[in-house]
C-alpha cells in the first residue's frame, strides 16, 4: 500500500503566534484517489492543503513526496514536486486574459499571441469548459474563473492537485462538468484533495473521507463507509443531521403585507422586465443558475446598482415608489443587503468586529455623525457578538482572523444592527461550516418570524428548500416561476431554471 | 417642481405615471385554473350580475330578471332596458339598475311597481349594495359614458366615477366620492365603504366623512364586484388581467384617439371580456400560441379572476382561468349555500365551484 501513496504528512503540525492551526495530523494521499478533507472553518482544512501546497512550512513533522521527504517552500517549489492547488480566493490576474492567465509563468523570450490563444482554446474544449481564451479575466463570472483556475491546475501537468471549496461558486450544471472532470483526472492517475462544505458532494466524488475537527484528525475512512450523519458528527462532536437540510419544511408561514413590489425592472443586459413582490413575516427564496439576474435585481432594491435610465421598471416599497441610487438611503428606508462576496463588499477586514458593526449603525445617519463613540461601538459590538455567537479571540479581534462562518454572522450583524423591515440574504451559508450554517439558519428564521420580509438567494436548493415560505425561480433576468413550500420539489425548482 | 414639468420629465424618462409597468401575479394572486375548472351552471346570454337574500339566488341577464334554484332558472320578471345593477335588501326588497341609468326599488322581487326610483344624474351604476344607516350604496362609473361604453371610459382616462348613498326614505342621493377612475363595486366594510377603482387598479375605503384611504394597490388586474364571504372578508372579482400592450396604449393619446375614429370597437386595444381569437386582434401569432396550442402564460387579452380578500382588505388567495381558459370576463361573485356562484360574463356563463376546502388548499 505504502508504494500507491503519492504524498503524505505525518505529525504535522503549524503554529500561529504559539496557537496551533493544526496539530499532529497524520494524512496520506493514494495515487489516482479522490480524498475529501471536511471539517468546520476553523478545523485545520486550508492550513494542511496549504502546507502541501507550499503556501505555509510546517513548525513540525514531516511531508513526503512519492517517498521522499519533501519541504516547499513556495508554491512554484511544490509545483515542481507536482502538487498544484486551486484556491477559494481565486489568484488569477484580473486585467489579463484567459490565455494569458492559463500559460502564466510559461513564458517565452517571444511570446505569439495567437499562438497562445489557439493552445488554450484546443486545450479549454479538451476540458469542456466554455470560456473564451480572448476573454478578460475581470469580465468572467466566478463559476468561469472557477473554470481557469481548474483549467491552469491541469495544464500543470499535476499529480495531486488541491482544490478548495471547488463547486461553491458553480451552477449544478457546471458542477456535473466539475465532477466528470475530476473523474476523468483520477482515471489518468492524478490524486485530488478537495475541500468542500457540501457533504453530498463528498460523498458522491470522494474515494476516503478525512474528517478535521479543531486542527486535529477525527477520522480518514472509505468514502462507503460514511453517511452523511457520520460525517457531520465527527466534524462537531454533535448530531446535527435533523436541523440541517435534512428536513422539509411541513407548514409555511402566511404572508403579511406586500412589502416590497418591483415591476418591470430592467438593467441591460442581467434584469429583463423582472417582476416579484415580497411580504412581510415570510423567507422568499429566490433560486436560480449563475447569471439569471437574482443579485443584480435585488442590489438595484438596495441601491448597490442603478436600474436603466430609460423604462427601467417601478419598486414600490410598503406600496410607496423608490429608487434609491446609492446604499445609504435604502439603509434608512429599512431595506438590508447581505452581500454574497463578503471579503470583498462585506466588511473592512483589518478593523475590529465592533467597529464593522458600528459602521453599519452609522450607515443610517444621513450626514455621518460628528463625534463617534468608542463605547458604544464596543457596546453594540459585543451585544451583537454574543447576539450571534461569534467565536472570536477577544473583542478587539479583527475580523480577517475570524473563521468563514463567523464573518459571515459579523456582516449579518452589520445588517441587522440598521433595524430593516426587508433583509435580503445573497448566499448566506456560501463557504461557512455546518454549525455557523444551523445558527445562521436559525436567525433567517427567527426574523421572519418576528415579522420582518427576509428575501433568501442561494444556488443551493436544499437550502432553498428548508428555509423559504414561497420559492422565486429566476431565468435569464426575471423570476419565471413560483412555488409554495409545500408543493415545490427539487426536480420542479430545477425544470423552472434551466427551462 | 410643477407638475406639469414633472409629468413631462417622466414621459420623456418612462418613470412614476408614465413608466409602462404591470404587477406580476404573485404570493395570494398566484395563477392556478380553479376558475377555469368551476361547474357551469347556467348558459345565458348577457348575464350581468348576482344577488342573495341568503335563501334565494337573484341573476340579471340582460333584461330579464332570473331566480337561480341549481341549474334551473326562473324568469321572475322583465325591464324595458337591460338591468346593470342588482341587491336584495333587508325584508327582500330589491333593487335594481336599469342601463345605469335609473335605480328602482321594489318591496317585492315581484312587486309590480316600485316605491321609489332615482333617476337624476345617473350615467353608468353599475352596483348596488345595502348601505350604513339603512341607506343604499351605488357606485356610478363614469360621469360622461354609459356602461356599455366602459372601454372608452378607460382609454379617454376619465376620472369621473362616484361613490353614491341612495336614502330610500328621502329620496335623497349624496355623493360619498367622486372623481374615481371607474367605481365598479363597494360593499360595507365597518364605518367604510370599500370601492373598486377599476382604471386606477386599487380599492379604497372611503369614510363617513368623505375622506379616502388607498385599502389595496398595485393590483395587477382591474377590480370589478365586492361581496361578503361568510367566513369574513370579500370576494373581489376582476373582469380582466392588466397588459403591458393596453399600459401602453394608454399612455399614447394620438394613437388612442386614431384607432378609436377608425377601428372597429371590437379589436380596439382594450381589456376584452372574451377573446374570439380572431386574426384582426391585436395580439396573435406566437405571442398567444405556440405549437398552435394558447399560451396560459401568453399577455392576456381576457382572462377571469376573482380575488378572496381577508377583512382588512389583503388577498388571501385567487381563482383563475388564464388565457387559455374561457372562463373570463368575471363581474359578479356571491356565496350561496356553500357554493361560491360566479357570472363570467365573457362566454356567458353562471359558474359555481364548492367554498368547502378552498381555505384549506390555499393555506388561508
Amino acid at each position: 500500500m505504502s508504494e500507491s501513496v503519492v504524498l503524505s504528512l505525518t505529525k504535522a503540525t503549524k503554529l500561529y503566534a504559539g496557537v496551533p492551526a493544526i496539530d499532529g495530523v497524520d494524512f496520506d494521499l493514494r495515487r489516482g484517489e479522490i480524498h475529501a478533507l471536511v471539517g468546520e472553518n476553523g478545523a485545520g482544512k486550508s492550513t494542511l492543503t496549504k502546507v502541501m501546497a507550499g503556501v505555509v512550512a510546517l513548525t513540525s513533522g514531516t511531508m513526503t513526496v512519492d517517498g521522499v521527504e519533501a519541504s516547499p517552500q513556495s508554491p512554484l517549489e511544490a509545483r515542481h514536486l507536482g502538487v498544484a492547488m486551486v484556491f477559494q480566493e481565486n489568484s488569477l490576474v484580473p486585467t489579463m486574459t484567459v490565455a494569458q492567465n492559463l500559460f502564466l509563468g510559461q513564458e517565452r523570450f517571444y511570446n505569439r499571441l495567437r499562438g497562445v490563444y489557439i493552445a488554450a482554446q484546443q486545450f479549454l474544449q479538451s476540458l469542456n469548459f466554455d470560456v473564451a481564451p480572448t476573454a478578460t479575466v475581470g469580465a468572467l463570472g466566478a463559476a468561469k474563473k472557477q473554470m481557469v483556475e481548474i483549467a491552469r491546475a491541469v495544464l500543470h501537468n499535476a499529480k495531486v492537485i488541491i482544490f478548495d471549496e471547488p463547486t461553491a461558486s458553480l451552477t449544478p450544471e457546471e458542477k456535473k462538468y466539475f465532477f466528470d472532470l475530476v473523474r476523468d483526472l483520477k482515471r489518468r492517475g492524478v490524486s485530488i484533495v478537495f475541500i468542500s462544505h457540501a457533504l453530498e458532494e463528498a460523498l458522491a466524488l470522494a474515494d476516503r473521507i478525512t474528517v478535521l475537527r479543531d486542527g486535529k484528525r477525527v477520522v480518514t475512512d472509505d468514502a462507503a463507509k460514511f453517511d452523511r450523519a457520520r460525517i457531520v458528527q465527527a466534524m462537531v462532536g454533535r448530531d446535527l443531521s435533523h436541523t440541517l437540510y435534512g428536513v422539509r419544511k411541513a407548514t409555511a408561514r402566511k404572508a403579511g403585507d406586500r412589502v416590497l413590489t418591483v415591476q418591470n425592472l430592467k438593467m441591460a443586459p442581467m434584469v429583463k422586465n423582472n417582476s416579484l413582490s415580497v411580504f412581510a413575516g415570510q423567507i422568499t427564496g429566490v433560486f436560480g443558475l449563475v447569471g439569471a439576474g437574482r443579485t443584480e435585481t435585488f442590489k438595484i432594491v438596495s441601491g448597490a446598482l442603478k436600474r436603466d435610465f430609460f423604462y427601467g421598471g417601478e419598486i414600490f416599497l410598503r406600496n410607496k415608489p423608490v429608487r434609491f441610487r446609492v446604499p445609504a438611503p435604502a439603509v434608512r428606508a429599512g431595506v438590508a443587503y447581505v452581500t454574497e462576496d463578503r471579503k470583498v463588499e462585506g466588511f473592512f477586514e483589518t478593523a475590529s468586529i465592533a467597529r464593522n458593526i458600528y459602521l453599519g449603525l452609522m450607515s443610517r445617519f444621513p450626514g455621518g455623525r460628528a463625534v463617534l463613540s468608542r463605547r458604544e461601538a464596543n457596546t453594540i459590538g459585543s451585544d451583537w457578538v454574543k447576539a450571534l455567537n461569534v467565536r472570536a479571540i477577544g473583542d478587539e479581534a479583527r475580523v480577517v482572523e475570524l473563521s468563514g462562518g463567523n464573518q459571515q454572522k459579523v456582516v449579518i450583524a452589520k445588517s441587522l444592527v440598521q433595524e430593516p423591515d426587508l433583509i435580503i440574504f445573497d448566499e448566506p451559508t456560501r463557504g461557512v461550516d455546518v454549525g455557523a450554517i444551523v445558527e445562521i439558519h436559525e436567525l433567517i428564521n427567527r426574523l421572519a418570524d418576528e415579522g420582518k420580509a427576509v428575501v433568501v438567494i442561494s444556488s443551493y436548493l436544499p437550502e432553498i428548500m428548508a428555509l423559504s415560505d414561497r420559492i422565486l425561480v429566476s431565468r435569464q433576468g426575471k423570476v419565471v416561476e413560483e412555488f409554495s413550500a409545500l408543493e415545490a420539489t427539487e426536480e420542479k425548482i430545477m425544470y423552472a431554471a434551466i427551462h | 417642481m410643477t407638475r406639469p414639468a414633472r409629468d413631462f420629465i417622466n414621459r420623456f424618462l418612462g418613470r412614476g405615471e408614465a413608466a409602462i409597468a404591470v404587477p406580476t401575479f404573485d404570493g395570494a394572486l398566484k395563477p392556478n385554473q380553479k376558475l377555469a375548472e368551476a361547474e357551469t351552471v347556467l348558459e345565458c346570454a348577457a348575464p350581468e350580475d348576482l344577488a342573495t337574500d341568503g335563501r334565494s339566488l337573484y341573476l340579471a341577464d340582460g333584461p330579464r330578471l332570473h331566480r337561480l334554484d341549481g341549474a334551473a332558472a326562473t324568469e321572475i320578471r322583465s325591464f324595458d332596458r337591460p338591468i346593470s345593477a342588482l341587491a336584495v335588501l333587508p325584508e327582500r326588497r330589491l333593487a335594481v339598475a336599469l342601463a345605469g341609468r335609473e335605480v328602482r326599488i321594489y318591496s317585492q322581487p315581484s312587486a309590480p311597481k316600485p316605491y321609489a326610483v332615482f333617476a337624476t344624474g345617473l350615467r353608468a351604476v353599475n352596483t348596488l349594495a345595502p348601505g350604513l344607516e339603512g341607506t343604499l350604496i351605488a357606485t356610478d362609473g363614469s360621469a360622461v359614458y354609459g356602461v356599455e361604453d366602459w372601454a372608452r371610459d378607460l382609454l379617454e382616462r376619465q376620472r369621473g366615477g362616484r361613490l353614491l348613498a341612495l336614502d330610500l326614505a328621502s329620496g335623497a342621493v349624496t355623493t360619498l366620492a367622486a372623481g374615481l377612475g371607474f367605481a365598479f363595486g363597494a360593499r360595507t366594510a365597518g364605518d367604510e365603504i370599500l370601492v373598486s377603482e377599476s382604471w386606477m387598479h386599487r380599492l379604497i375605503a372611503v369614510r363617513r366623512d368623505g375622506t379616502m384611504r388607498i385599502a389595496l394597490p398595485h393590483l395587477p388586474v382591474y377590480p370589478s364586484r365586492l361581496s361578503h364571504a361568510s367566513g369574513g372578508g370579500y370576494w373581489l372579482t376582476a373582469f380582466v388581467a392588466r397588459s403591458l400592450l393596453v399600459e401602453f396604449v394608454l399612455r399614447e393619446p394620438a394613437y388612442r384617439k386614431r384607432m378609436m375614429a377608425e377601428i372597429d370597437p371590437e379589436y380596439w386595444i382594450v381589456p376584452r371580456l372574451r377573446s374570439g381569437l380572431s386574426f384582426k386582434e391585436p395580439l396573435q401569432g406566437a405571442h398567444i400560441k405556440t405549437m398552435g396550442v394558447i399560451k396560459p402564460w401568453a399577455p392576456p387579452r381576457s382572462y377571469g379572476l376573482v380575488i378572496r380578500l381577508d377583512g382588512a382588505g389583503a388577498p388571501l388567495y385567487s381563482l383563475h382561468s388564464r388565457v387559455d381558459g374561457t372562463n373570463h370576463g368575471v363581474v359578479a361573485a356571491v356565496e350561496c349555500d356553500g357554493d361560491l356562484v360566479m357570472i363570467a360574463k365573457g362566454p356567458g356563463r353562471v359558474l359555481r365551484l364548492p367554498i368547502d376546502g378552498l381555505d384549506k388548499e390555499f393555506g388561508a
